[in-house]
């Protein structure tokens, strides 16, 4: 498959991918850290610990507002981890050890299922809703006015299903969740639920995180069925006047041996990690996108600055076989496995590829 | 087992030896002078004393228990990592980030070249080994871990990273043997994070431990395995310390599909736990290690480092692993 060159360069803009650090190296970064030891030392209550989560979400915003993005995230930073957030706090799903995140020296809950996840609250509608808020406090940018998003994150059914257990007692009756299909599709249904409930609240982009299809790419059958849910909550939403776009986002492995079924998926944006693949650039630059990509290009994962010029290259190359009117720059994963002071150059150096693809 | 290689070194060592991962948890007044140092509120020199202090209770601890080939405990490390970071050339001190939950780290930057600044270990190893006749493990973290939790800012990929490395802890291994050390643990726990990168790490032991005159042990742990099994049975070690309970000892399956081929130091308590198992459920851990694998091949201790349980349930852990396996000789 190669597509057509587009006539018409898309539009670039930059945008989050998802995670920045709550914490620093300063004192006045850590007051998450202290509120969290304090409240398991019993010292403070969970509005100590709310008031310190709603201040350093405050300053991820304002960071990526200074560093020129226009498509926002909260920074995820009341998320313990990107599993057990969002698993946790589904009805029937409690969470057990720690388990290693992908190829990160990071550590995740690993959800147990009970009975049938359900959503029964906000998974982080409420958190968009703070974030919109606090970002309408922050004076905007003059060249931004206008242009920004707050983009809520959620961790994808198939992610979710990969990572969790069933706690079936082994009691004779059938275990309804022992498939990974059963698992990924009930996951499902509650992330479709929450995408309904963003759109209704205003999310114009809605960003759901799939890395384990990449490193699982035998189970795609299983996720594609999963992406079909979450796409029809999408435009059910759309047929009652509410618009929001999808960005599937896969990171942490080489995206290149799913990229064409990925561009073949029924959702609005795709966002690659092109960092375990020196090639993928190629890939993407011979076959090109028939919808925006996110180009996830800025290692997120190491404190090495890139040199702009040379992403701005790439990036050249590979606009013209991009269709869909924009394509977004971002890091290849959230940032939040960097220490703060890199992470935000990292957001810096962004804008520094975007002025030098212009120039 | 590397029977005769433990005899050539003049190791005597009983069926089922015991021996611990690496690490136990410090004493509250090593926990508190850690912190009053960091504000420079004692000096290097009282710190060590200190260190000195638990290293000496830790080896008495042992030799009381039964344990057969010892550790010092780690007392004067933190991360395993950012310990050999903090002393080696070439690297910087990074930023806070996270771990897990509220645990937060310093991530170490490799900035340039990295050089090795003479012993880094070597004292320590040596006043642990002169408080006890028996073999006391040197512990050192491996080259590819230390890629792999590090960022790299200098070199131009993972393998020139890693075999940098590798060079590096080479030349701390042959310090270490030069002193006497005959059992070396080198721990690997990124291992199989990244099973395609698996001949990065085989070749970065491989110069790490060839041709050099010790009975050598990597640990790993919270790893996918199957995903490396049998090829990680190609690493330059003699013992593979593996945490089997945390899994339910599901590795025992892939080691019936392939048979394994070294010994193993077989983890027969969860540490991540405070609750104790009972000596028969740590007896059937053994009994069914023994249904695949045998006899001779088995060394017992916990499923990884204790530092995170007390003093009290870290040495319960250790005591039901010692008397488990002398019910099996």
């Amino acid at each position: 498959m190669s597509l057509a060159p587009n006539p018409k360069l898309p539009g670039l803009h930059l945008a989050s991918t998802g995670s920045y650090p709550r914490i620093g190296d300063g004192s006045e970064l850590q007051i998450l850290r202290r509120a969290t030891a304090s409240l398991d030392r019993g010292e403070r209550n969970t509005a100590d610990l709310l008031d310190a989560e709603h201040e350093m979400t405050r300053l991820a915003i304002a960071d990526q507002l200074s560093a020129g993005l226009e498509v926002i995230t909260d920074g995820q930073i009341r998320w313990y981890d990107p599993i057990s957030h969002i698993a946790s706090k589904l009805a029937n799903v409690k969470t057990a050890g720690l388990q290693r995140y992908f190829d990160t020296n990071f550590y995740f809950r690993q959800p147990v299922i009970t009975g049938t996840p359900k959503r029964s609250d906000a998974l982080v509608a409420k958190d968009f809703s703070f974030a919109r808020n606090a970002l309408g406090h922050l004076p905007t940018p003059k060249n931004l006015a206008g242009k920004l998003s707050i983009k809520p994150v959620l961790t994808g059914p198939y992610t979710l299903a990969k990572f969790s257990l069933s706690a079936h007692t082994g009691n004779g009756a059938v275990d309804p969740f022992s498939s990974l299909e059963a698992r990924t599709l009930a996951y499902a249904e509650a992330i479709a639920a929450e995408i309904v409930a963003l759109a209704q609240i205003g999310a114009s982009f809605i960003q759901i995180d799939e890395p384990a299809i990449i490193k699982y790419p035998e189970d795609w059958k299983i996720f594609e069925k999963a992406v079909s849910q979450l796409t029809a909550a999408r435009d059910k939403s759309a047929a009652e006047g509410r618009r929001t776009e999808l960005a599937l986002y896969a990171y942490f492995h080489d995206p290149a041996p799913l990229y064409e079924k990925f561009i073949t998926l029924p959702v609005d944006i795709i966002g690659l990690d092109f960092t375990y693949n020196p090639k993928l650039a190629d890939l993407v630059a011979s076959i090109g996108s028939p919808k925006p990509l996110g180009l996830g290009l800025v290692d997120g994962r190491n404190t090495k600055l890139e040199d702009a010029g040379e992403i701005a290259r790439q990036i050249e190359r590979l606009l013209p076989k991009i269709q869909g009117g924009c394509a977004y720059i971002n890091p290849s994963c959230g940032l939040e496995y960097l220490p703060r002071d890199r992470a935000f150059a990292k957001l810096q150096l962004l804008d520094k590829i975007r002025a030098v693809v212009g120039a | 087992m590397s029977r005769e290689k433990l005899e050539r070194l003049g190791l005597q060592l009983p069926l089922f030896p015991t021996t611990s991962v690496g690490s136990f948890p410090k004493p509250d007044y090593l926990v508190r002078a850690r912190a009053d140092f960091a504000k420079g509120k004692i000096t290097a020199h009282q710190l060590r004393d200190l260190e000195r202090k638990a290293t000496a209770f830790w080896i008495e601890t042992q030799e009381n228990l039964g344990v057969d080939v010892l550790v010092d405990g780690e007392m004067s490390r933190g991360d395993m990592v950012a310990y050999f970071a903090e002393r080696l050339p070439g690297f910087t001190e990074g930023g806070l980030v996270r771990a897990y939950g509220n645990r937060y780290y310093h991530k170490p930057i490799i900035t340039g070249e990295v050089s090795w600044p003479g012993p880094v270990i070597v004292e320590s190893w040596q006043f642990a080994q002169s408080l006890t006749k028996k073999p006391v493990k040197g512990m050192l973290t491996g080259a590819y871990t230390i890629m792999d939790w590090s960022f790299n800012e200098h070199y131009p990929d993972r393998r020139s990273t890693a075999m940098a490395l590798a060079a590096v802890i080479r030349k701390e291994v042959e310090a270490l043997i030069g002193a006497g050390c005959k059992i070396v643990q080198i721990d690997e726990p990124a291992l199989s994070v990244r099973s395609e990168e698996l001949p990065i790490a085989l070749e970065a032991m491989e110069r790490t431990t060839k041709d050099l005159d010790g009975y050598f042990i990597t640990h790993a742990c919270y790893g996918e395995f199957d995903h490396i099994y049998p090829g990680m049975l190609d690493l330059a070690v003699d013992n593979f310390d593996l945490e089997m309970s945390n899994s339910d000892l599901d590795l025992l399956e892939i080691f019936r599909r392939h048979p394994f081929t070294k010994d193993i130091s077989f983890g027969v308590v969860d540490v991540h736990s405070h609750r104790m198992e009972a000596l028969e459920a740590v007896r059937e851990r053994v009994e069914k290690a023994l249904t695949i694998l045998p006899k001779e091949i088995i060394w017992i201790d916990p499923d990884c480092g204790l530092k995170t349980r007390t003093v009290e349930q870290a040495i319960e852990k250790l005591r039901l692993c010692v008397e488990a396996a002398k019910s099996f000789r």
